[in-house]
């Protein structure tokens, strides 16, 4: 599975739909659609200072989903997920939150809940699958406990740090171990940057996830579809 | 599911994935050692003979005169760094020791959490960056170089605001980064299960000491107030009087200029629950679920959050949350300087300054006011204000 992480509504709103569109049309498989939250604590520089800029223009939820919609209505193959944190989620009401694009979404991706928090949404309401997170020092009851994950893939962080850190992957069994025990595709994200990077994420555990370098090209469309275009 | 995590709904483990074994880890050790004598004889001993307690309770005779009540001071200003987050760091960094972790890292606002752990870092031989907000970082510059001499790495956060919310996101980034060999001593009663629960454990010895303090003078207090950013200070003299009905609670928010977006800080009066560093818990946000803009003269209490405990103490009734203004706090400020010759943390004048503005409701009662930290941090911004 190969996808792109892109912030919502970044650096307009219709700059964001032509990179949204762009990734789509390419026919890759899935697209992390950030909305903008003011504390990203798992992001680092490069996202961080997006997100911060997208804040500060002010967030529309309800608009970077409309254009999730209109995407998904044009490539209905893709997967789209949403990448958000806690607070947006349980703000804007985890139910409603389901009811509202549970039909356009795969998965929630959020950064600042861990799976053993996960019911604490289910309860309130989210039905929209919370894809779960495997990291270099998952023991092996916490992968146990992703097990019977609905999400379509389990997220693999393979570096200990924030996103685009330029800390080497780790080098450990523990994303094997997760595709081993759910039987999903794991996407490695965090810190893939080439071709060759996704290429080995591809063949070890079936997927990856790349955010740094597309938010960086954002505001460039041109640079942006050629960065993407290397990866098809 | 997990209770144990929470205060009444408050609370939980709202981090990223990857220190969660972390956070296990800490739990572990937090229960055994609380309950080890050893580790208790360690703490206690450190406490008394290098942090200054206990702390004087203080009967305030002129400033009583003046408002028409009994006012006494908790007196953790004398404390060893100038305030009560030494109460918290010698303790965790006592944790951090037995883990077997050799570098600690903290947020700071006003910089006395941040050099309250510099000194224990220093005292244990432990590597040690704090994160401080540029902001506040110019406004309590001297406990920068505080920090510094003391053998601390400083890092000044060029993030958001700038100030207190923005140093702890920078230093749970760190965290993630380095948790293998790093404690992250959190200052407040903030942050993800265990924090909330050990910190308020290691400032319990405010209201133990107090509630003892009390009784050997003859009473106890009709009333308890404690200024409330993240709430530590508070929570630290509440607990040893929660148990009491008889006592009433009061904990008080920062003001700042006015009810207006971005020109105060009352978490509790102003903010509705949401989930900030690894907590849920009340929060000042916009309507669109961000994190609001929030003010304080005092750097203390600038933080738009507040230790999920304050929250279920609010929702249940037991404690009352009120807030005055900057100015209102200044003028306490000026109150005890001048007549009581003790110069109190822009902080700790909070909670004078609501004894004070509400004269009628403690009128003729024994109020006892946490002092919980001392002024001369402060001096920049009092200058600047004219005082001087």
């Amino acid at each position: 599975m190969r996808g792109f992480y892109i912030v919502g509504g970044y650096p307009d709103r219709e700059q964001f739909k032509k990179c949204l569109n762009a990734v789509a049309a390419e026919g890759f498989e899935f697209i992390e659609v950030g909305i903008p939250f003011s504390e990203p604590v798992a992001d680092g520089p490069v996202i961080a200072s997006a997100i911060h800029e997208a804040v500060m223009n002010g967030v529309d939820i309800e608009a970077i989903m409309a254009d999730v919609r209109e995407m998904k209505q044009k490539y209905p193959a893709i997967k789209a997920t949403v990448m958000t944190y806690a607070n947006i989620i349980h703000g804007y009401g985890e139910k409603r939150f389901s009811d509202d694009f549970g039909d356009i979404l795969s998965g929630v991706i959020i950064p600042d809940l861990p799976t053993r928090m996960h019911y604490w949404m289910i309860e309130k309401g989210l039905s929209i699958p919370i894809i779960p997170f495997v990291t270099p020092v998952s023991r092996d009851e916490d992968i146990e406990a992703v097990k019977d994950t609905k999400a379509p893939f389990v997220y693999y962080i393979s570096i200990m740090g924030v996103t685009g850190s330029d800390k080497k992957g780790a080098v450990n069994n523990r994303s094997e171990t997760a595709k081993k025990l759910t039987g999903k595709p794991v996407v490695t994200g965090f810190g893939i940057r080439t071709k060759e990077d996704a290429d080995r994420a591809i063949a070890a555990t079936g997927g990856f996830v790349i955010g740094t370098e597309v938010v960086k090209r954002q505001k460039d469309f041109d640079s942006f579809c050629k960065y993407i275009a290397q990866f098809r | 599911m997990d209770k144990k995590m929470f205060f009444g709904e408050y609370g939980g483990q709202f981090v990223p994935e990857t220190l969660i074994p972390a956070l296990d880890e800490l739990e572990y050790w937090y229960n055994k050692l609380k309950n080890d004598d050893k580790f208790k004889s360690e703490l206690d001993t450190l406490l008394r003979s290098y942090a200054g307690r206990p702390t004087p309770v203080y009967k305030a005779e002129n400033l009583s005169k003046e408002c028409g009540c009994e006012i006494y001071l908790k007196r953790e200003d004398l404390m060893h760094t100038g305030a009560h987050k030494v109460n918290n760091t010698l303790g965790q960094a006592l944790v951090t020791k037995y883990m077997g972790k050799n570098r600690v890292i903290a947020e700071t606002g006003a910089g006395q959490h941040g050099v309250a752990t510099a000194t224990a870092a220093a005292l244990f031989g432990m590597e040690c960056t704090v994160f401080m907000g540029e902001v506040d970082a110019r406004r309590q510059e001297p406990n920068v170089k505080r920090m510094q001499l003391l053998g601390a790495e400083v890092v000044r956060v060029q993030d958001g605001q700038r100030t207190l919310k923005d140093a702890t996101n920078a230093a749970l980034r760190e965290w993630v980064a380095s948790v293998e060999n790093t404690h992250y001593i959190i200052g407040s009663i903030v942050g993800p299960y265990p924090f909330p629960e050990m910190v308020a454990y290691f400032q319990s010895v405010i209201g133990i000491e107090a509630n003892t303090q009390c009784k050997e003078l003859g009473f106890d207090p009709d009333c308890v107030v404690a200024c409330v950013g993240g709430g530590s200070n508070a929570i630290g003299i509440f607990q040893g009087f929660l148990d009491n009905p008889k006592v009433e609670i009061f904990g008080v928010e920062a003001g700042g200029v006015s009810d207006k977006d971005g020109e105060h800080a009352r978490t509790i009066g102003m903010g509705k629950p949401g989930i900030l560093h690894g907590a849920f818990s009340y929060l000042v946000q916009t309507p669109q679920f961000q994190v609001a803009d929030v003010h304080s003269i005092s750097a203390g209490l600038d933080y738009p959050g507040i230790g999920p405990a304050h929250s279920a103490l609010n929702d249940s009734g037991r404690v009352t949350y009120g807030y005055v203004r900057d100015d209102e706090a200044l003028n306490a400020f000026r109150m005890l300087t001048r007549k009581e010759g003790i110069i109190p943390a822009l902080e700790s004048s909070h909670a004078l300054a609501y004894v004070i503005e509400n004269k009628d409701r403690f009128k003729g009662r024994k109020v006892l006011v946490n002092l919980s930290g001392r002024g001369d941090k402060d001096m920049a911004a009092i200058m600047e204000r004219g005082l001087v």
